[in-house]
C-alpha cells in the first residue's frame, strides 16, 4: 500500500518547483532502484537527473532561445519530471503481487470491478513487453523498421499486430479466470493479510507532509 | 453400472457469425473416466470441452440447442463461478492462462476466488505442491519459466480447486519431451484419485496407457469411438488415414532422446555447396559493463548460451533443429538471422561474406506465433511490402505457387493459421532471403496440416533455397527433412543426413 501511496505523492511533488525538497524525493526512486539490485539503471539515471538539473540551472535561463534551447529545454523536463513518478510506478508494478494488490484494494472498499480491471492492466504490462519485443523483431526482419519513411505507417505496423494479439490473449485469459471461479458472488479471500504497520505510517506521514508544503508554498503566497 | 457424470444430448452450437460448429453431438462420460478427443483442427474439440465446462453458452455467446449436464447441473442456467470447484480446465497456451504474475498467486488464486479460508488455502498450496513436486518453482515469476514449467503451474493452479473433472484442450502443443513426460504423470496421478479426465489432443503417444475411450471428431459430428482395446489395435495405415498422428513415437526419435552422450560427430558427406558459418557466440545474460557491450568469444566458455565456432549447412536441404526446450534452438535462429546483435556470427555463401545487419536480409525467420509478423490490410500489400521494386507479377506468381493467389485482397488477420503462414513465407520469398528459418511450426497441428508444412518446407528446399526447421515432432523430421541438427546446451551436438541417423539408430536399437 505504502507504494501506491508514494507514486500519487511522486507525481504531484515533481511538477511545483521547491528545489531542494524536490532533489530529496528524486532521490527515493534511485534507493529503490538499489533497493531492487538495478544498479547500472540506477546509476544511469543519477547521471541523466544531475545532468539535467545542473543544465537547467546554469544554461538555461529566461531569455535563451532557439531551437536546441528549446530542445534542451524539453529534455530536461521530462527527467527532472516525469522520470523519478516513471521509476516509481514501475518500482511499484515490479514488486507488487496481483494477489496483494487485490487484498489491498479489498481493504480500501475499492469495487471489484474497478480492482479486477486494474488487476489485469497490471497483469498485463510484461505480456505486452514480450508481444511488443517479438514484434519489433518482425519488423527488423523484414527491414520497415522506419515504416518507409512515414511515421503513421511505423506506428500502424506496431500496433496492428500488437492489438489482434492483444486482443486474443485477453480473451483467452478472461476464460481461463473465468473457469477458475473469478467474478463469482461469493467474497474473495485471501492468504495474504496485508496490516498497516508503524513504517507505512511513517511513510504516509512523510509524503503526505511533503506534497502539502509543495502546495501550500506554491499556492499560498 | 456407475452413473454418468457429464451428460450431453442432442447439442447443436453455432458461434455468433460462424457456421454451425457443433452438429448433433450426444456424449455420456461416466465419472472416473478417461476420454480422449481427436480429430483435424476446427473439428469441435475445444466446443465440446467448451460445453462442459460452460465457456459455451456462458462466455462464447452463440445459439445453442439441446441439453447439457454436468455433475448434476444444467450448464445454460448455472452460472460459471458455480462451476469452478466442478470442472478444471487446463488450456492450449500456457502464455494466456495466467493471471498471476508470480507462481504462488497463480496456485491460489482460485481457491481465493471462492472464498475459501487462508488457513484452507494454504494448507491446499502445500497439498498440491507436493502432489505434484513442484516445490522448486515456486516463489518465481511466471514470466521466466520455461513452456514446460508453465504447464506444470497450470494443471497445478486448476487441481488446488479440487475439481472432480479435469480438461485439458491440447495441452502438450508447446511442450518438448521431457515435459510432455511430466505432463503424463500429472494425468496418470489424476486419473489414479479417480477424476474425470477429458483431453482433446494432437499428440497421441503419450496417452497411450491413460485413456479410456476415444473419441474421433470430423466436422462437428462424433465419427467414431472406441475402446481402449479396439484403439490400440488399429493399424499405422487405419490411423494415418483418419488423418491422426502415429500412436507410435518413430524407433529412431526414441533412441535420439534416450542416447545421452553417445555419437558426438558432425559429417559433412555429399555436401558439395554449403554455407558456412563461423563464430556464433552469445549469452543473454549481457556483460557486466555499466553502459554494456561486449563481445562474446569462445573463451567465454560456459557461460555461451550459444558457442558454435564453425559449422557447415548443406545448401537446397531441409534441415531440421533438435533439442530440448531451453537448450538453444531458438537462440542459434536469433541469432543466424541477425536479430541479436551481439552475436558477430559471420555467414559465408558463394564466396560472398555476410555479417552484421547484412544477415538480417539474407535469412528470414517465420515466428511461431505469425501474428506478429503480418502488418498490412491486405495479403498483397504483406507481400509487396518486402520488395524493394514492388514488382505486382512476381508477386502474384509467388502467391500463385504457395495458393495464396485468391486471397491476395484478404486481411492476413482473417486467414486459418496454417494460410497466414504462408503468408508469412511469400513474404520472405519476396524479401529474397536464401536461408529461411522456421521456429517450430507445426507445434499444436494436427497430422494433416503438419503433413502440409512438412511438403511446403520440402517445396522451399527444391527451390535452392536452404530450409532450417526447429521442431518437437518426430513425424515432421522423419517424412521432410535432409539433415539433423541435434543442439544441446548451445552446443552442436551431432550433425548429419538423416537416412543415415535413421539406420544408425535403428542398429544401435536392435543391439540394445
Amino acid at each position: 500500500m505504502i507504494f501506491v501511496v508514494s507514486a500519487v505523492v511522486m507525481m504531484s511533488a515533481t511538477t511545483p518547483f521547491l528545489w531542494g525538497l524536490r532533489i530529496a524525493i528524486t532521490m527515493v526512486p534511485i534507493a529503490l532502484l538499489i533497493v531492487e539490485k538495478q544498479y547500472a539503471s540506477a546509476l544511469r539515471f543519477l547521471v541523466l537527473y544531475l545532468a539535467a538539473l545542473g543544465l537547467t540551472f546554469y544554461y538555461l535561463t529566461a531569455q535563451a532561445t532557439g531551437f536546441l534551447t528549446a530542445f534542451l529545454v524539453g529534455y530536461c523536463s521530462i527527467v527532472a519530471q516525469f522520470m523519478p513518478a516513471m521509476i516509481t510506478a514501475w518500482y511499484v508494478v515490479r514488486t507488487t503481487k496481483i494477489d496483494e494488490f487485490i487484498s489491498a484494494m479489498q481493504k480500501m472498499h475499492v469495487p471489484d470491478g474497478i480492482t479486477i480491471s486494474l488487476a489485469v492492466v497490471m497483469r498485463f504490462f510484461p505480456t505486452i513487453k514480450e508481444e511488443y519485443a517479438s514484434i519489433r523483431d518482425a519488423m527488423k526482419m523484414r527491414g520497415v523498421m522506419l515504416g518507409g519513411g512515414s511515421a503513421v505507417k511505423m506506428v500502424e505496423y506496431r500496433m496492428i499486430p500488437l492489438l489482434f494479439s492483444c486482443v486474443n490473449i485477453g480473451d483467452e485469459l478472461s476464460a481461463a479466470a473465468i473457469t477458475r471461479g473469478l467474478g463469482g458472488k461469493v467474497k474473495r479471500t485471501s492468504i495474504e493479510q496485508l496490516k498497516m504497520q508503524a513504517l507505512d505510517y511513517v511513510f504516509i506521514f512523510v509524503f503526505t507532509a511533503a506534497a502539502v508544503i509543495f502546495v501550500a508554498s506554491k499556492y499560498m503566497k | 453400472m456407475m452413473k454418468n457424470i457429464i451428460e450431453i444430448k442432442n447439442v447443436r452450437f453455432h458461434y455468433k457469425g460462424a457456421k454451425e460448429s457443433l452438429q448433433n453431438v450426444s456424449l455420456y462420460i461416466k465419472e472416473g473416466e478417461t476420454l480422449l478427443l481427436c480429430g483435424a483442427s476446427g473439428s469441435g474439440k475445444t466446443s465440446v470441452l467448451r460445453l462442459i465446462n460452460g465457456l459455451i453458452p456462458n462466455y462464447y455467446q452463440g445459439e445453442l440447442t439441446g441439453e447439457v449436464m454436468v455433475a448434476g447441473r444444467d450448464i445454460s442456467k448455472t452460472p460459471l463461478y458455480e462451476l469452478a470447484g466442478v470442472v478444471g480446465t487446463v488450456f492450449q497456451n500456457p502464455r494466456s492462462q495466467f493471471f498471476s504474475v508470480d507462481t504462488d498467486g497463480e496456485i491460489v488464486f482460485g481457491p481465493e476466488n471462492v472464498g475459501l479460508e487462508p488457513e484452507e488455502i494454504k494448507r491446499r498450496k502445500e497439498l498440491i505442491i507436493n502432489e505434484m513436486g513442484i516445490d522448486k518453482l515456486m516463489e518465481r515469476s511466471l514470466f521466466e519459466l520455461s513452456g514446460g514449467e508453465k504447464q506444470q503451474i497450470a494443471c497445478a493452479s486448476v487441481a488446488a480447486l479440487l475439481p472432480g473433472i479435469i480438461l485439458l484442450d491440447e495441452p502438450s502443443s508447446n511442450l518438448d519431451r521431457d515435459a510432455i513426460e511430466k505432463l503424463h504423470d500429472i494425468i496418470l496421478k489424476w486419473k489414479k484419485q479417480g477424476k474425470t479426465i477429458i483431453i482433446s489432443e494432437h499428440r497421441l503417444w503419450y496417452l497411450k496407457d491413460l485413456f479410456d475411450r476415444v473419441i474421433y471428431m470430423d466436422k462437428g459430428r462424433i465419427k467414431k469411438q472406441w475402446s481402449k482395446e479396439e484403439f490400440l489395435k488399429l493399424d499405422t495405415a487405419t490411423i494415418e488415414n483418419l488423418k491422426l498422428r502415429p500412436l507410435e513415437v518413430p524407433s529412431y526419435f526414441s533412441v535420439l532422446f534416450n542416447e545421452r552422450s553417445s555419437e558426438k560427430e558432425t559429417s559433412e558427406s555429399g555436401m558439395s555447396n554449403s554455407i558456412l558459418l563461423q563464430d556464433f557466440f552469445f549469452s543473454y545474460r549481457s556483460s557486466p559493463y555499466l553502459f554494456r557491450k561486449r563481445h562474446f568469444a569462445e573463451s567465454d566458455g560456459d557461460r555461451l548460451e550459444l558457442c558454435i565456432p564453425e559449422l557447415k549447412l548443406p545448401k537446397g536441404k531441409v534441415i531440421g533443429i533438435v533439442g530440448k526446450n531451453g537448450t538453444g534452438k531458438s537462440t542459434f535462429l536469433r541469432c543466424l538471422c541477425g536479430l541479436e546483435k551481439d552475436c558477430r556470427g559471420i555467414i559465408e555463401t558463394d564466396g560472398k561474406v555476410y555479417r552484421g545487419n547484412a544477415r538480417i536480409g539474407l535469412s528470414y525467420m517465420v515466428m511461431q506465433d505469425v501474428n506478429h509478423q503480418l502488418f498490412t490490410d491486405s495479403v498483397e500489400s504483406e507481400v509487396l511490402l518486402s520488395m524493394s521494386d514492388k514488382d505486382e507479377i512476381r508477386c502474384h506468381e509467388i502467391l500463385k505457387n504457395l495458393g495464396l493467389i485468391e486471397y491476395k485482397d484478404t486481411h492476413p488477420m482473417a486467414l486459418s493459421g496454417g494460410q497466414k503462414q504462408r503468408v508469412a513465407i511469400a513474404s520472405a520469398i519476396a524479401a529474397g532471403a536464401e536461408i529461411l528459418l522456421f521456429d517450430e511450426p507445426t507445434s499444436g497441428l494436427d497430422f494433416d496440416h503438419m503433413m502440409k508444412v512438412g511438403l511446403l518446407l520440402k517445396g522451399l528446399a527444391q527451390s535452392g533455397k536452404t530450409v532450417l526447421v526447429s521442431t518437437h515432432d518426430p513425424e515432421l523430421i522423419e517424412k521432410c527433412c535432409d539433415y539433423e541438427l541435434y543442439i544441446k546446451n548451445g552446443r552442436v551436438e551431432s550433425f548429419g543426413g538423416i537416412a543415415e541417423k535413421i539406420l544408425k539408430r535403428n542398429e544401435i536399437k536392435e543391439s540394445v
